[in-house]
């Protein structure tokens, strides 16, 4: 039982990421934000931060934000 | 501690080393209604009290940059017990203030709502609720796809307040509905694109702020035009005798209940604190106004305790 609320808890919050991708912007830059399903977290390219989610909910608080590392290894992209 | 005067209670409260601006704060404020000058004070102080707002927490003077990470204390702290507190202090009467402020509100079925400082999600049910109830639908006949676009985003920037609202959200059975949507954020740096927003309400969280008119700011910017922005907060009261007994019931009976329901005495005093260093109902108005906003009106409930302040992007 645990277990199905899990799964289906995770799947709502796919679907929800989605539409957030599409109505949230960063709130620094106020660019649009692209969704990394890799890390659970909000990308902001213009600025190179990313905003973690959590628990389904969007953390965009600006001093949540982590800049994100320049590095050249393509299997850390996302 | 003996409320002889609100000015001289005020100032014992400060230390005496940090109690120049404020007291100068306080002597202008006195003067100006003594003489019914407000023009004046607003001029001269104007810069002094939208710094002095950001530089205190609740009678005490704090550094800016520290202001929003006390006051994020005082809601971790409080967050499991706001709504049972806010019941009794206010008598359940802050049930009758947010339906009023919906009330003014008009959603409509397919708006896109921003309810900010809106953790623990009262005021998002209450329009949920008003869009989505069935007698509504039957007088209005309202299209069953603009419902399902409704979208009230809840944001907020303590996210114990947000779990709290998420967990109300499942006990109603609405943790799947897909048009409330949580988010955490800044009032002052909020993360929705321009001209997005049909509707924009902030209850009992504009004092809580550090920058009041970076919140105005943004929220002038997230709304379309014609979008209506709408402020519930606790304000001034004016009327003589009540004004005496409010300041008792304040500062005597809040902070003893604070301690004696959620065991935090000193969040319940910030928060009566919080309120006297608000900017009055006037001074406000001039603030919104001054952000852009066109229409500003607001209504005193309760002699003053509650003010709604209420105004439209043109």
């Amino acid at each position: 039982m645990v277990r199905i609320s899990r799964v289906m808890l995770k799947e709502a919050g796919n679907a929800i990421d989605k539409t957030l991708s599409e109505i949230l912007v960063c709130p620094l830059s106020k660019q649009p934000l692209r969704v990394c399903e890799k890390t659970k977290s909000l990308v902001s390219d213009t600025i190179g931060v990313s905003f973690p989610i959590k628990d389904g909910i969007p953390c965009l608080v600006p001093k949540d934000g982590k800049i994100l590392e320049e590095d050249g290894d393509a299997s850390k992209a996302c | 501690m003996h409320l002889t005067s609100r000015a001289d209670s005020s100032l014992s409260l400060v230390s005496s080393s940090q109690g120049t601006n404020f007291a100068e704060a306080m002597a202008l404020r006195s003067i100006s209604r003594r003489f019914a000058s407000r023009v004046l004070s607003y001029r001269s102080s104007s810069v002094a009290s939208l710094h002095s707002h950001a530089t205190s927490f609740g009678f005490q003077q704090v550094k800016e940059e520290e202001k929003s990470k006390l006051v994020g204390n005082v809601f971790t702290n409080v967050a499991s017990s706001y709504d049972i507190m806010n019941d009794l202090m206010s008598g359940g009467l802050h049930r009758l203030w947010k339906e009023r402020l919906v009330g003014k509100l008009s959603p409509f079925a397919g708006m896109k709502h921003l309810d900010v400082a809106g953790g623990t999600g009262d005021v998002a049910f209450r329009i949920f609720d008003a869009v989505n109830s069935v007698k509504r639908r039957a007088l209005r006949k309202v299209d069953e796809d603009s419902l399902e676009e409704t979208q009230i985003y809840v944001c907020d920037i303590n996210p114990n307040m947000l779990n709290v609202g998420k967990q109300r959200a499942a006990e109603r059975g609405l943790g799947d509905n897909k048009s409330l949507v949580w988010v955490e954020g800044d009032a002052e740096a909020l993360s929705f694109d321009d001209n997005s927003m049909d509707g924009y309400t902030i209850a009992f969280g504009i004092r809580n702020v550090t920058h009041i008119e970076k919140a105005l700011a943004e929220a002038y910017r997230v709304l379309k035009r014609g979008g209506r922005f709408l402020c519930l907060e606790l304000s001034h009261v004016d009327i003589p005798v009540f004004k005496d007994v409010y300041d008792l019931y304040s500062f005597k009976v809040i902070p003893n209940l604070g301690e004696l329901i959620a065991g935090d005495r000193e969040s319940y005093q910030y928060l009566v604190e919080s309120i006297r260093r608000f900017p009055p109902q006037e001074k406000f108005a001039t603030m919104i106004a001054d952000a852009g906003f066109e229409k500003v009106e607001y209504e005193n409930l309760v002699g003053g305790v509650v003010a709604i302040h209420s105004a439209i992007k043109l």
